[in-house]
C-alpha cells in the first residue's frame, strides 16, 4: 500500500443518511441553536416538488423563515449577494441548502458574506481566508454526484467580471449533511447517470492521484463499489430506493475522499470542457475518466489495478492476471458508459462529437478544442495529476475524447 | 504569556541562510530564463505587465519576488517585499519544507500533494509560475536532480538544453 510521508485529513460533517432522515432537522438545528433557517435552493428542486417533501417533513416544527429559490445553474455572485440581503432583512440564523453544487456553493457564499458582515466577498476568497466559525449549515442533496455537502470549497462566479472565485476553508465544510432517498428519486435517468459518473470520478481521482493517503483511500474504494453496484440500476429504474441511498452514500463518500485527495486531469479537462462549451460536469467526467486513467497509466497503472477489486467483486478480480488489472478497470469504465447511454436512450454521451444540448446541437464543435487545451493550462487539479501535461498533451488527449477512440500510447511523452 | 521565553533562532537561520541563497540565484535564473528560453517567455507573455509575484517561505521569509515591469521586461525584485505590490504570493508553510524543496529531497509536485504551499493569488498565474520553475529547474540542474523536481523531464533538443543551460547560467551570475 502506498503510504505518504505526510498527510492531511479532515472531515467533521456529520452524516445522516437513511429513507426518512429528512424528519431529522429539527432535532439537528436544534443541536446547532438554530431556529429561523432559510432555505436556498433552485427552480428545478422546486418544479420536482422536494421542497414540499422537507417542509412536509419538518411539519411546522421549525420557523422556516424564508425560502430562496433562484439559485442558478451556474453559481453567481450577484445572487449571492442578493440572497445575503434577504437572509438579513428576514433575521434568519441558519441555512439549508437543498439541490445540488451550484446550490451548496451558493448557500456557502451567503454563509461567508452572513457571517463576517462583509460586504465583498471577495475578500475571502484563495485559502484559508475564513478565520472562524460561520452560522450553521446544513445540506440536502437532490443529486448524487457533487458531494459539496463534505467538501470544504467553494466556487462562485462573478459574470460580470468573469471571475471565477474559489473558497477554501475547514469553515465552509457544513455542520451536517442530511442525505434521504426521497430526494434523488425523482431525478431523470440521464442527470442520474452523469452526476453517478461525476462520483466515480471524484472517487477514481481520489484514489490514484498524488495526495492520496490510506485515509481517503478507505472512502474511494468504499464509493467505486456502490456506484459499480448501484448506478446502472437506479438508471434503468429510478424508484428503487435502495439503489437511490446507496448512490448517495456514495457521493458522499466520494466527496470525502476527493476533498481531502483532490483530484487530477480528468477534472483539468472536463472544468476546460465545461467553461468553453458549457457541457455539463457529469458528462465531461463519464466522457474523460477513462482517458485520465490511460494517460497516466505509466504513472499509477498499479493503483487503477487495484480498482478492479471494488469494481468487478472477488472473482474476477482474482481471475484477471495483475498486468491486465489496470486496462480492465478502463474496459469496464467504458462498458458503464455503453450501458448508461443504452438504459438513458442514447443520452447519456460516451464521447464529446456525441454530446448534445437540449435542442438535440452539437455542444463541442471540434475547432473548440484547442481553446479547451489553452484553458486547462490554467486550471489548478493538475497539480495532483501524476503525469505532466502541456497544451499538445491536452489536445491530444481531447481529440481522442472527442470522437470516442482509446489513446493512442504511443503519444504519450514520458520523462 | 509574559513568562513565554522567545526560543532563539539556532539552527533556523543556517536553514534560512541556505534558502535564502537558492531563492537569490533562483531569482536571478528565473529573470535569465525569461529572456533566453522561448516556453518561459511565452509563460510571462500571458502576464499582464507590472505582475509582480513572490515565492515566499512562512511566516517571515525568505522570499523570492520577481516582476514583470511596464515594458514587459522580466526582473528579479529581490529578497525583501517591503513596499512592493505582490500580485500572486506562492507560500511554503514553513522552512523545512522549503528545505526539502531547495535541497531536492522533495518534488515540487510532491509538496504541492502534500500541502506545502498555499497559493494567494490567482490560480492561473500560479500554474504558470509552476511551469516557468520547471523550466528553470530543468536549466539549473542535471539531469539526475532535475528528474526529481519536475514531473516529467523535458526531451529538450541538444541545443535549447546545452546553449541554453550556459547563457542562463552566465546571465544568472552575472545578474542579467
Ligand atoms: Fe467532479
Amino acid at each position: 500500500m502506498d503510504m505518504p510521508a505526510y498527510y492531511e485529513f479532515c472531515c467533521r460533517v456529520k452524516i445522516i443518511s437513511g429513507h426518512d432522515v429528512l424528519e431529522r432537522i429539527p432535532a439537528t438545528l436544534a443541536e446547532l441553536t438554530a431556529r429561523r433557517p432559510m432555505i436556498v435552493t433552485d427552480k428545478g428542486v422546486v418544479g420536482a416538488g422536494l421542497i414540499n417533501v422537507v417542509v412536509n417533513a419538518i411539519g411546522g416544527r421549525v420557523d422556516i423563515t424564508a425560502i430562496a429559490d433562484d439559485v442558478p445553474p451556474d453559481s453567481d455572485l450577484r445572487i449571492v449577494n442578493s440572497l445575503a440581503r434577504l437572509y438579513r432583512e428576514k433575521g434568519c440564523d441558519s441555512l439549508l441548502a437543498i439541490g445540488g453544487g451550484s446550490v451548496m456553493d451558493t448557500a456557502k457564499g451567503i454563509n461567508i458574506i452572513v457571517s463576517e458582515e462583509a460586504d465583498d466577498l471577495m475578500r475571502f476568497s484563495g485559502a484559508n481566508a475564513l478565520k472562524r466559525a460561520l452560522r450553521p449549515l446544513i445540506a440536502i442533496p437532490t443529486t448524487a454526484g457533487t458531494g459539496s455537502e463534505v467538501t470544504l470549497v467553494a466556487v462562485i462566479k462573478d459574470h460580470e467580471k468573469h471571475l471565477k472565485m474559489a473558497f477554501v476553508s475547514n469553515f465552509l465544510l457544513p455542520n451536517a449533511c442530511v442525505v434521504d432517498s426521497r430526494m434523488t428519486l425523482t431525478l431523470p435517468p440521464a442527470a442520474t447517470a452523469a452526476t453517478g459518473m461525476d462520483a466515480l470520478s471524484h472517487a477514481v481521482e481520489a484514489y490514484t492521484c498524488l495526495a492520496k493517503n490510506p485515509l481517503s483511500d478507505a472512502h474511494a474504494l468504499a464509493a467505486t463499489r456502490l456506484i459499480s453496484d448501484n448506478l446502472l440500476k437506479v438508471t434503468l429504474n429510478p424508484g428503487d430506493k435502495e439503489g437511490r441511498l446507496g448512490m448517495a452514500s456514495a457521493a458522499t463518500l466520494a466527496g470525502i475522499a476527493f476533498g481531502n485527495s483532490m483530484v487530477g486531469m480528468v477534472h483539468t479537462l472536463g472544468h476546460s470542457v465545461g467553461s468553453v462549451c458549457g457541457v455539463p460536469h457529469g458528462a465531461c467526467m463519464a466522457i474523460l475518466l477513462p482517458y485520465g486513467l490511460e494517460y497516466n497509466m505509466h504513472k499509477n497503472g498499479h493503483l487503477t489495478a487495484e480498482l478492479l477489486f471494488p469494481m468487478a467483486g472477488a472473482p474476477v478480480y482474482a481471475a484477471t492476471p495483475k498486468e491486465e488489472r489496470a486496462q480492465a478497470v478502463i474496459a469496464l469504465i467504458r462498458r458503464m458508459n455503453q450501458e448508461l447511454y443504452e438504459a438513458t436512450g442514447g443520452r447519456h454521451a460516451r464521447f464529446f462529437k456525441e454530446a448534445l444540448d437540449r435542442d438535440g446541437r452539437e455542444m463541442v464543435p471540434k475547432e473548440r478544442l484547442p481553446d479547451i487545451a489553452e484553458t486547462a493550462l490554467r486550471d489548478g487539479s493538475i497539480s495532483y495529476n501524476p503525469e505532466d501535461l502541456d497544451y499538445d498533451d491536452f489536445l491530444m488527449v481531447m481529440e481522442a475524447a472527442w470522437e470516442g477512440r482509446p489513446l493512442d500510447t504511443g503519444l504519450i511523452r514520458k520523462g | 504569556m509574559k513568562n513565554f521565553r522567545e526560543v532563539a533562532a539556532g539552527k533556523k537561520s543556517l536553514k534560512k541562510d541556505y534558502v535564502a541563497v537558492m531563492m537569490w540565484f533562483m531569482g536571478r535564473a528565473i529573470q535569465a530564463a525569461a529572456a533566453v528560453d522561448m516556453a518561459a517567455r511565452k509563460e510571462f507573455a500571458g502576464m499582464p505587465d507590472g505582475f509582480t509575484f513572490a515565492l515566499s517561505v512562512m511566516p517571515n521569509g525568505p522570499h523570492m519576488i520577481i516582476g514583470k515591469d511596464q515594458r514587459g521586461f522580466v526582473r528579479y525584485k529581490g529578497w525583501d517585499p517591503e513596499g512592493k505590490k505582490i500580485d500572486l504570493d506562492m507560500k511554503i508553510k514553513n522552512i523545512e519544507a522549503a528545505l526539502l524543496l531547495f535541497t531536492f529531497q522533495e518534488s515540487t509536485t510532491l509538496a504541492t500533494a502534500r500541502n506545502r504551499l498555499v497559493v494567494d493569488g490567482d490560480v492561473a498565474h500560479a500554474c504558470a509560475v509552476v511551469r516557468i520553475l520547471d523550466i528553470v529547474e530543468v536549466y539549473l540542474l542535471p539531469k539526475i536532480i532535475a528528474k526529481l523536481a519536475v514531473k516529467r523531464y523535458p526531451g529538450w533538443s541538444f541545443r535549447r538544453k546545452y546553449l541554453g543551460r550556459m547563457l542562463i547560467y552566465v546571465r544568472s551570475i552575472f545578474g542579467l
